[in-house]
């Protein structure tokens, strides 16, 4: 009997599904998402291509002079990242010193190719 | 009448993963089951001694798209233990939250397998929905509804906030009054009793002998749950009890898992309501020094267990990964026998097998030191 309960209160309620794409859920902020990179805070270190589990991430030339801790430091190396090879794991974020490199709370898209870049 | 063979799979429409049975049938009833493993092979262990300590968690969360955190932890736990560590209390409870909302997805999204199996397909949906709000706290304290990516060596990636300690605790009303609807359901739901009870029988004999674990081995009667028998993170400090059942078949199966959902409340609320405050890691070092070391945990499924053995670098020399279903498999064989055809598929998916990750690969080197 808990069953016909249950399925005359879901008859009477309103559906839980909604109508993607004109609806969204809304997405939480520790969302792990799309990974983006802001260029004038890096300090070229290189620790997010070590610790990129999925070995998508490499350091390609991008001389600079970044300001780091009231010093001005002159990068050499700037991170590039296989965004459709990304696992999202965001280890690049938890380790990267300034916070240069993150993960959006917004949904990349997905694809098969693996040359797609972001810097 | 003579014996037959009926072989399913690797390749199958009614299997989600490949798996080779070869059920010798006498007319409708069973004889015995021959079972042919490994076909997902991924070579998970021997890619985790390549990494370092940083980079091998993200890898061991995939062996299981379900139980991805009790991979990562039971493995953090051992590393942690050689190098000797100790967790801050924040870490171990946070870790604690995690696991137990992963053993409440996991648990109902295993009754809606088994009720979409006896073709009770409204229960399917019904657990289901319910698992959405387990599955939208995990994504709002990890980031991520599959993958959590919460350990590190040394304790936990990411704090929680007192907006999400809110908002879980505002979910766990909802989701205890559904899970008291469930055990009322699983005790006097028809459909389900004649489909679950007495079927796929195991007694706490057998259960013992063929080394069953988890949910499968406490509906036998077998009292063991790793969490009170060898505690770790947070369990020692959180009231909660290890539910057993006598039934011995699916109906005790699932009244064990359904029992387990409440437990696994119970242990959130209390974890979310005293959840220490301080630091969420510590500074753990690059290397481990020399040492082996048989880490256990009790995952969704069973007791899961990594040995580890590291040789002073900031990789594995050796990692061996014994899955729950791994040694589950054995009392699928027993409890089939003498069983009708028709519930083969029940009785597999009691023991909630995870294909995949149990396709583990062991070399045996039978030459010796000198060759012979």
């Amino acid at each position: 009997m808990s069953v016909l309960r249950e399925m005359l209160e879901n008859f009477l309620s309103r559906p839980i599904t909604i109508l993607y794409p004109k609806e969204k859920i809304p997405i939480p902020d520790a969302f792990r998402g799309r990974v983006a990179i802001t260029d004038d805070k890096c300090i070229g270190c290189s620790k997010c291509s070590l610790v990129c589990p999925a070995q998508v991430i490499t350091m390609i030339d991008g001389p600079r002079e970044v300001e780091f801790k009231g010093k001005t430091l002159a990068r050499k190396k700037r991170p590039q990242v296989k965004l459709y090879k990304c696992i999202r794991c965001a280890l690049c974020e938890r380790h990267c010193p300034t916070g240069a490199i993150y993960l959006k709370n917004e949904l990349s898209s997905s694809g098969t190719d693996g040359e797609v870049v972001i810097t | 009448m003579p014996e037959v063979v009926v072989s399913i799979g690797p390749q199958h429409p009614a299997l989600k993963e490949p798996v080779n049975f070869k059920v010798i049938a006498d007319g409708e009833k069973i004889v015995r089951l021959e079972l042919d493993l490994s076909y997902n092979h991924r070579g998970i262990e021997k890619a985790a001694e390549q990494r370092n300590f940083i980079r091998v968690l993200p890898l061991l969360e995939r062996v299981c798209g379900i139980c991805s955190h009790s991979h990562a932890t039971v493995f953090s736990k051992g590393i942690e233990e050689i190098m000797g560590l100790s967790i801050p209390p924040r870490a171990q409870y946070i870790r604690t939250i995690i696991a137990e909302l992963e053993r409440m997805h996991s648990h109902l999204l295993w009754l809606g397998v088994a009720a979409h199996v006896i073709g009770f397909n409204t229960l399917f949906m019904w657990t289901w929905r319910d698992r959405e709000a387990v599955q939208d706290t995990l994504e709002e304290m990890s980031g991520n509804r599959v993958h959590y990516g919460m350990n590190e060596i040394g304790g936990v990636r990411r704090d929680l906030t007192p907006a999400q300690v809110e908002a879980a605790l505002a979910r766990l009303p909802v989701l205890e009054e559904r899970i008291k609807k469930y055990v009322e359901m699983v005790n006097s739901e028809e459909t389900m009793l004649i489909r679950f009870r007495d079927v796929g029988k195991m007694s706490r004999e057998e259960a013992l002998k063929y080394g069953a674990v988890g949910p499968t081995a406490r509906a036998s009667g077998v009292d063991y749950d790793v969490r009170r028998d060898d505690p770790y993170l947070a369990y020692a400090e959180v009231p909660w009890n290890v539910i057993t059942d006598t039934h011995g078949d699916v109906y005790g199966r699932t009244r064990v898992r359904v029992g387990e959902l409440w437990e696994s409340t119970q242990i959130v609320r209390y974890c979310l309501e005293n959840l220490p405050a301080g630091p969420i890691r510590v500074d753990a070092p690059k290397t481990a020094p020399k040492g082996e070391i048989l880490s256990r945990y009790e995952a969704p499924r069973g007791e899961l267990a990594h040995f580890i053995r590291t040789n002073g670098t900031d990789k594995v020399e050796r990692v061996d990964i014994r899955t729950p279903t791994l040694a589950n498999w054995t009392s699928v064989a027993v409890c089939l026998v003498n069983q009708n055809i028709a519930d083969i598929p029940v009785i597999v998916a009691a023991i909630d097998p995870c294909l995949s990750c149990t396709s583990r690969l062991t070399v045996v080197n039978r030459v010796d030191k000198v060759g012979r």
